[in-house]
């Protein structure tokens, strides 16, 4: 015998007691609206957890890819504001070329990063659904809520840094902040429709959506504005929503000093309708989704 | 109490419905200690997650009287690429429990040493059950699943565990899927046999365990 260690060597409070209570997740059956709201609540502190979760696997000890974050952007922006400068070139209206495109960029990374990330992003987390109460819609808004604020903070810290140094100041952050949630909500409406795509086969989705995004590079909007093309061409490119989304950003950093183009109405309209058939397509496909 | 009405579990493979489980009925009571066995393939596994409510049932009802846990299993529900301490306070959150008590608590029964804050993919396939079921043990349910978690741990940590259900079975429910008639002698006090997806149920163990042999 290999000495089995006795009864008592299994961790009990001082009083052996067990955990001591706290507000605890209710499982039980209470009435209906009473149900909703626990729901709500249990739904709450699970996308809080996944996002600690989450922070940890990225952010965590050996993770540094989330300093392209901020290297990506700077490089474009300064690169493309160093030809600019050496050409000669200004932007319509006079305006700052770095700023420009960090505040076209870094948006850009946001939408790459949420589209490009969804179609694995249940796999990733299989492990997770082993608990009844995560679900995946829980998984996908933690993941982007994490997403956009950290690009929210990235920018926040690049438009410093830039004000800093050149002194061009954002005009109206909570403008940009808006906008940038804007194309989150849009994203996640997207990704929600990505994700439940996989039920037709995870490698199928992503071979499909990557090339999307890089050919949606130049129809986003991130890099120029609507203001310099004929009115024919902006009627076009003010079908694309985020186009739009773009335009609210930039006029979030540089203010009343040129003409932007957008219909907050429009922009609604297609969050809400993403979001809306993101959520049917997630349920329906609920069943037949493989995360394992 | 648990009850399942009907339950019907179907998986599509190559465009036709194969069903694994067809029609269960069963109940099962405060203080039970169930053992399912079920040959390989047999839909042990599913007809667990199924109660577990990780898959949803293709037909029939499912009514939950108590806490249900998670599939105890070869840790299925531990995540890879973050540590066994951060794994700690992710069950904690979710289970509404405070996560300082049930971190200290897992570290102490799981006796992973150092290795308890590092990744958990470092891990050797005992330290990883270890973990899984220290997890399960921090969270007080009604009804524990078990999908032959101790299998891989060594006679000490078996025994460990062995402990710790006994000391639970007098305020919960054990369910358990094997095909060792070992495990289900150590932990089970009657059995069922899921065979060709129906589940038949044995007042007794070593006749339930004779059946199955003969099958």
């Amino acid at each position: 015998m290999d000495g089995y260690p006795p009864a008592s060597s299994v961790p009990q409070l001082p009083d052996g007691s067990g955990p001591p209570p706290l507000a605890s997740v209710s499982i039980g059956r209470p009435g209906p609206g009473a149900r909703l709201l626990a729901g709500l609540r249990i739904q709450l502190i699970v996308i809080g957890a996944v996002m600690m979760r989450e922070i940890h696997t990225r952010f965590g000890r050996h993770h540094m890819g989330y300093l392209w974050l901020f290297f990506e952007p700077m490089i474009l922006g300064g690169c493309i504001a160093g030809v600019h400068a050496l050409t000669g070139h200004g932007l319509p209206g006079g305006l700052d070329i770095a700023s420009f495109y960090i505040v076209g960029y870094t948006p850009y990374y946001l939408f790459r990063s949420i589209i490009n990330r969804s179609a694995s992003a249940l796999h990733a987390n299989a492990p997770l659904f082993y608990h009844r109460q995560v679900t995946f819609l829980d998984i996908m808004i933690a993941r982007n809520l994490l997403d956009g604020a950290s690009v929210m903070i990235a920018l926040l810290i690049m438009l410093g840094g830039l004000g800093a140094f050149t002194n061009h100041w954002p005009y109206d952050l909570v403008w940009m902040a808006f906008g940038i949630t804007l194309i989150m909500l849009f994203c996640h409406g997207l990704a929600l429709l990505i994700v439940s795509g996989t039920v037709y086969g995870t490698e199928t989705v992503e071979r499909l959506v990557h090339p999307f995004t890089y050919l949606t590079i130049p129809l986003t909007g991130a890099f120029y504005m609507v203001e310099w093309f004929s009115s024919e061409v902006q009627e076009l490119f003010l079908l694309i929503p985020t186009v739009h989304m773009f335009e609210i950003i930039r006029e979030g950093q540089f203010g009343p000093v040129v003409q932007y183009h957008y219909d907050l109405g429009y922009v609604a309209a297609w969050v809400m309708a993403l979001n809306l058939l993101g959520m049917l397509a997630l349920r329906a496909a609920k069943s037949r989704i493989e995360f394992n | 109490m648990l009850e399942l009405r009907n339950l019907c579990k179907s998986y599509e493979t190559h465009g036709k419905p194969r069903p694994v489980l067809r029609n269960v009925n069963a109940t099962f009571w405060k203080g039970d200690a169930v053992g399912i066995l079920g040959r390989n393939g047999a839909g042990k596994s599913t007809l667990i997650r199924v109660l577990a409510g990780i898959e949803p049932p293709t037909s029939g009802e499912i009514i939950r009287g108590m806490s249900m846990s998670w599939p105890l299993g070869f840790g299925g529900a531990v995540h890879g690429s973050i540590t066994g301490a951060d794994n700690a306070r992710f069950i904690a959150r979710i289970y509404g429990k405070p996560a300082g008590w049930v971190e200290s608590f897992v570290e102490e029964f799981a006796e992973l040493g150092e290795y308890f804050r590092m990744p958990v993919k470092t891990y050797s396939s005992g330290m990883h059950s270890r973990l899984a079921f220290g997890l399960s043990m921090a969270i007080d349910f009604d009804c524990y699943l078990v999908d032959e978690i101790v299998a891989v741990g060594d006679a000490r940590f078996t025994e460990r565990c062995r402990v710790a259900l006994e000391e639970r079975r007098k305020r919960s429910t054990l369910l358990m899927v094997s095909h060792q008639p070992s495990l289900m002698r150590a932990f089970c006090t009657t059995a069922a046999i899921l065979n060709e997806g129906r589940l038949t149920f044995h007042e007794d163990l070593d006749q339930a365990l004779a059946i199955y042999e003969a099958l």
